[in-house]
């Protein structure tokens, strides 16, 4: 059947018995006829008696009506219907005629149907075509300098595996998965595409293992960043709500007083100090004004390590921004926590672990401070702690 | 120690909270707080007039915004009326039930409406945790709050199968309340039988730590009304739930105590022991019918529990396996979903108390627990390991 | 039986400074706690002190949760330790109820602000402002001061030769409190000769920026006497809000002012506050505040402003004789400066600023832009 703006003649008069509002047509008792010609037409008899509408497709002839509405083709009857044509303009220009009461039909047709609309029309949505289409979407200015390649293994009905590769500004993308991946995601294609469109949420998704990530979870997450947002064919356009993007910036000098002083103050001559409580002895590393167990003032400083063990450690694969400069560090990394040669055992010492020696990183582990060139009495001093083997 | 009189009871008479969701883009701060404000008000069937003084509370820098509660004045109602804005970290909801124990409890406010709430998806939350420390050091070194030390200590205590199934399990049963709690923010459907699957796949974030056992980042904000006996004696909408006490343990910013080669003792344990020991508690796990506890990651939640209810050995391993913190077990714990389904910081300790109430007053709907709640216990978590803990009462009887 | 009244039993301040960039606030409070300790010989723990509120601000300390910075320094490992993220003076207020409540019968309060650690203090008030309107439109609290004093000059018939002698007074006053910022004496030539920073507030009609630190000791009544022989009574505190936005406020209508000071009148049984005080300690950012915020507690009739400053009332009613903020103090803990100048005036401990025989004091301070939030505290001796 023919289409124009979208629908067809059988849809309008298909939709009429649900359209119909009987609570508008006390008293009404009317026959209309309708004859469309041309492709997509034809002829359709509307009976409305007790509140009730009665629809049928005609063969021949329409038979006695109140009134009757003919047009010269389905595009000018579905263009009058949707409001897209003028109904004047169509009758003047002849490409519609009534047979009987125009006015009666112009009132009463309003008041006792809703209004038809074109129906929403249901594309489907596959994660092969999402993919097959991801190169529209690529932004190759956030992708800049970005090389990376990642794949899907897509399970389950519409499934498929996909690499896709960003290099030089370009995102590429074919079937089968590289052996070479930074990342490979494994999930079911309608999780994909549950995620794409909206429907799944995709931090739940990877929490609750929806999706299986082998390979660098950081690169995993970026994927998203390189692209726009995918647009759902199908779904319902949604008040457009706007957000307002600030960073709020203020300049900072801070102080380190006499007792942080010193620690920097040492660090420039490559010695840890640490201060003493007077009363329980405990090594304070930095250095506090007071013992807070103690509620007293610390005036002795003592010198620890530099080597030590490690007591417990934070091996971090996912690393958060960082809040003042927006960066992230790469992954993985460690921040171990060192009891240093000479500290009471309350009281450890935290630093980042060299990464060439996270595979040999483990609880007891010895470790020794690897120093900058020029120490300036600031915490870029210490470049990591290594192990000694 | 000197026994702990109060200037007069305190009930709390109304609770409200907003839907909770990572993203809450149809509202503003102060569209979001009205929300909360408008939910406790109808709870109480009371209005504005009927209120004295507002308690309000969140974190500064996650949202960027200085001194909130000016630009909040419209959606806390606190126009012409008395108001303290107090914080502390995480703990900050309770802090705020707290503080408004005190203030109702002193005579000088009849009736006070507390507020907490948080709008992370306004901020950068790791971001703003991580400011927290110390700028000219320790700011270098944290990541927000994600650390596995407590996993790895336990590790090594107990053996890393037994440890690793039990915090899962935590984890599970924690997503099976929150599916029965229609206003937990992360519902996710798991069950038993993946507990082994998602030992694998879950993402790891820090060491054992996984994405699955972490927190939530969400939106949303709690407020509940708290008046005085003389009051609740005239009647309210709702059945009063009564304060009987709360206590607060802090500690300073220095983690390096933490760890070193020997522990000191946790807030936890300590806020427990005080608390309990005023109030004639011995037996922690007999005495309470609920517990809603500031479980920030499932491992925190495992460890904290045997802090909290001053168990000792493996005790608390015990009962997870047994599943005696489950809604029918022997100390149903965070039938709410807890932390680990929502997560407003501001807000998330001032829903610990809330739920609690809940449950006691009968109203917690689909994770209502099925034995009647006659006492129940609260904790918040913040700072650098901080403990707020409350207990709340269904009769006035103690 | 939970106590009937609470008293403050002890101050310590730190001394105002414009710029103290070699010290941490860390530093600064540990001087004013053991000042304190020295004056009260309190200690932490079972019988000791076990709550503390604490006062600072996440912006000027550029920390998230602040008062972590300070819970050690301050003695609060395994206590209660809270911070008043309002204004210094509520936690005053709070603490009251506190003590009141039978929660706990003794309180630390210790409160810091470090002005100079930021950039730029309007840069920080900016953030007071919705995201959207008031941010963007460059608003902070000193140009929302501006408007504000336009409109009160106009009503009060305040003069520019009155701010200036306003300044004036106050610097002579501080000249006497040996923890004020700005001591130096100032002509009225000068003040009125100081550029314009925001019409028709002039450099010298505002507070210089300013780093401190107070600490006081509050005890139930039947503890007080173990710290002191010279309790201070908090007889009455409230405070009150107005609204945010203002196209929806009269700026000169002290609506807040008025309704805290009824409601802390009420509380202390004081009929008439302008009878009853001996000393007024009122938080004045900008000279135009002082006969503002003084109209608004009642001591002058409403717009009559001008004419309280030409009869002589700030000196009838002996005002901030410690130079009050006018002198210099940080926003976040300018009520605690105010609150300790009162206390010591009611123990007899205000050296050069005495007032014979004071009974009965007000200490005042707002926050928010423009005098949105305003608390009054009355003590007695």
């Amino acid at each position: 059947m023919a289409e124009f703006f979208g629908t067809t003649v059988a849809d309008i008069f298909n939709t009429m018995p649900k359209r119909f509002k009987p609570e508008a047509s006390k008293g009404v008792d009317v026959v209309i006829g309708y004859d469309c010609g041309g492709e997509g037409g034809g002829k359709w008899k509307l009976t409305v008696k007790d509140q009730v509408a009665k629809v049928e497709t005609v063969e021949g002839d329409l038979g006695p009506c109140t009134a009757t509405i003919i047009a010269s083709d389905a595009e000018t009857f579905i263009g009058v219907t949707l409001q897209k044509i003028g109904a004047i303009d169509a009758l003047s220009q002849g490409k519609m005629k009534v047979v009987g009461d125009t006015r009666m039909l112009m009132t009463l047709l309003p008041q006792i149907f809703v209004q038809y609309t074109v129906p929403e029309k249901k594309t489907e949505v596959t994660a092969r075509g999402i993919l097959s289409a991801i190169g529209e979407r690529f932004r190759p200015d956030k992708a800049a300098g970005v090389t990376l390649k990642y794949g899907y293994d897509l399970t389950g009905e519409g499934g498929g595996q996909f690499t896709i590769t960003i290099a030089d500004g370009t995102c590429t993308l074919k079937e089968g998965l590289d052996s070479d991946l930074a990342v490979k995601m494994t999930m079911e294609a309608v999780t994909y595409v549950g995620m794409m469109t909206g429907t799944i949420d995709g931090a739940a998704a990877f929490t609750s293992g929806k999706v299986r990530i082998d390979g660098d979870m950081m690169a995993a997450a970026a994927t998203g960043k390189y692209f726009d947002k995918y647009v759902d064919p199908n779904a319902e356009e949604a008040e457009e709500l706007l957000s307002l993007k600030v960073v709020t910036s203020i300049n900072q000098r801070f102080a380190t007083g006499p007792v942080m002083g010193k620690w920097f103050a040492g660090l420039r001559e490559k010695k840890f100090l640490a201060s003493v409580c007077p009363l329980c002895k405990r090594t304070l590393i930095l250095p506090q004004e007071i013992c807070q167990f103690c509620h007293v003032r610390t005036k002795e400083y003592v010198e620890l390590g530099p080597e030590g063990y490690v007591t417990n450690f934070d091996l971090v694969y996912f690393a958060s921004p960082d809040p003042l400069s927006g960066e992230v560090r790469d992954t993985p990394y460690a921040c171990a926590w060192i009891m240093l040669e000479g500290a009471t055992p309350e009281e450890g010492f935290a630093f980042e672990i060299k990464r060439e020696d996270l595979p040999k990183l483990k609880i007891g582990s010895r470790v020794r401070p690897v120093w900058a060139e020029k120490p300036s009495g600031s915490f870029r001093d210490i470049l990591h702690f290594e192990i000694i083997d | 120690m000197k026994k702990h009189e109060k200037n007069r009871n305190v009930a709390i008479i109304g609770i409200g909270q907003t839907t909770l969701s990572s993203h809450k883009e149809d509202q503003n701060q102060v569209e979001m707080v009205a929300e909360a404000v408008r939910n406790v008000l109808a709870d109480a069937n009371m209005t504005l007039d009927d209120i004295d003084c507002i308690v309000h509370g969140n974190m500064e820098l996650f949202e960027m915004q200085f001194q909130p509660d000016m630009w909040h004045a419209l959606g806390c109602g606190s126009y012409g009326k008395e108001e303290y804005r107090i914080t502390t970290g995480g703990t900050v909801g309770a802090t705020l039930v707290c503080a408004s124990d005190s203030l109702v409890a002193s005579g000088q406010y009849d009736t006070v409406l507390c507020l907490g709430f948080e709008k992370l998806q306004e901020g950068n939350t790791t971001g703003g945790i991580t400011n927290m420390a110390d700028p000219l050091w320790f700011r270098n070194l944290q990541t927000g709050a994600l650390t596995s030390t407590t996993a790895t200590e336990m590790i090594k205590e107990f053996g890393k199968d037994r440890v690793l199934r039990a915090a899962m399990k935590y984890r599970i049963m924690m997503d099976k309340h929150a599916m029965l709690n229609e206003r937990a923010h992360r519902r996710l459907g798991l069950e038993y039988d993946q507990l082994e699957t998602l030992m694998e796949t879950s993402p790891q974030l820090v060491g054992e730590l996984r994405l699955i056992h972490m927190c939530s980042q969400s939106d949303g904000a709690c407020a509940m009304i708290l008046t005085h006996e003389d009051r609740v004696k005239k009647g309210t909408a709702k059945p009063p739930v009564w304060i009987r006490d709360h206590e607060t343990s802090h500690r300073g910013e220095n983690m390096s105590n933490l760890y070193g080669a020997q522990k000191p003792k946790s807030t936890h344990r300590d806020c427990a022991e005080r608390l309990f020991k005023r109030n004639g508690i011995t037996n922690p796990l007999e005495y309470f019918d609920v517990f809603e506890m500031y479980d920030p990651s499932a491992y925190w939640g495992l460890d904290w529990l045997r802090e909290f209810l001053l168990l000792k050995d493996d005790a608390v391993l015990k009962l997870m396996e047994a599943g005696e913190f489950d809604l029918d077990g022997k100390l149903p714990v965070n039938p709410s979903g807890g932390v680990i389904a929502s997560n407003p910081i501001g807000a998330t300790a001032m829903l610990r108390p809330a739920e609690a109430a809940l449950q006691i007053r009968g109203d917690a709907g689909g994770h209502q627990i099925k034995k009647e709640v006659r006492h129940a216990l609260a904790s918040g978590f913040g700072g650098t390991l901080w403990t707020v803990m409350l207990m709340l009462e269904k009769e006035l009887n103690w | 039986m939970a106590t009937k009244r609470v008293a403050i039993c002890a101050v310590a301040q730190h001394k105002n400074e414009p710029d103290l960039w070699y010290r941490r606030f860390q530093n600064m409070l540990l001087d004013v706690l053991e000042d304190l300790q020295e004056k009260t010989g309190f200690t932490y723990g079972e019988n000791g002190v076990e709550m503390i509120v604490s006062t600072s601000d996440d912006f000027f300390d550029a920390r998230t949760i602040s008062n972590n910075g300070v819970t050690d320094v301050i003695g609060g490992q395994y206590l209660a330790e809270e911070k008043m993220a309002q204004e210094g003076l509520n936690a005053i207020g709070y603490a009251n109820s506190i003590i009141l409540s039978g929660h706990k019968d003794l309180v630390l309060i210790m409160g810091h602000c470090k002005e100079s650690q930021g950039e730029s203090r309007n840069m920080i008030t900016n953030c007071g402002f919705d995201p959207f309107y008031g941010r963007a439109t460059g608003l902070d609290y000193l140009n929302a001061a501006g408007l504000q004093a336009q409109a009160y000059m106009r009503k009060s018939s305040l003069t520019d030769d009155q701010l200036a002698e306003i300044v004036v007074r106050s610097r002579q006053w501080a000249a006497k409190n040996p923890y004020a910022n700005a001591r130096e004496a100032v002509p009225a030539g000068k003040v009125k000769a100081s550029p314009m920073l925001c019409d028709p507030i002039r450099q010298l009609h505002a507070y210089p920026v300013s780093d401190g630190a107070v600490g006081l000791l509050l005890a139930s009544e039947e503890r007080a006497k173990e710290f002191t022989d010279k309790p201070v009574w908090i007889t009455g505190f409230a405070n009150c809000m107005d609204t945010f936005f203002f196209g929806d406020r009269d700026l000169t209508s002290n609506f807040a002012l008025k309704k805290a000071t009824a409601n802390a009148c009420r509380r202390a049984g004081i009929q008439d506050l302008k009878k009853a005080a001996d000393v007024v300690e009122v938080m004045d950012c900008y000279a135009y505040q002082q006969p503002m915020w003084m109209e608004g507690l009642g001591f002058c009739g409403d717009g009559e402003g001008g004419r309280f400053v030409a009869e002589g009332g700030p000196g009838k009613y002996r005002v901030n004789l410690s130079g009050g903020t006018l002198a210099g103090n940080p926003l976040i803990i300018s009520g605690l400066y105010r609150a300790a100048e009162a206390t010591l005036q009611l123990q007899g401990g205000a050296g050069d600023r005495q007032v014979p025989d004071a009974k009965c004091a007000v200490a005042h301070s707002t926050n928010g832009p423009a005098g949105q939030f305003h608390s009054v505290l009355i003590l007695e001796a």
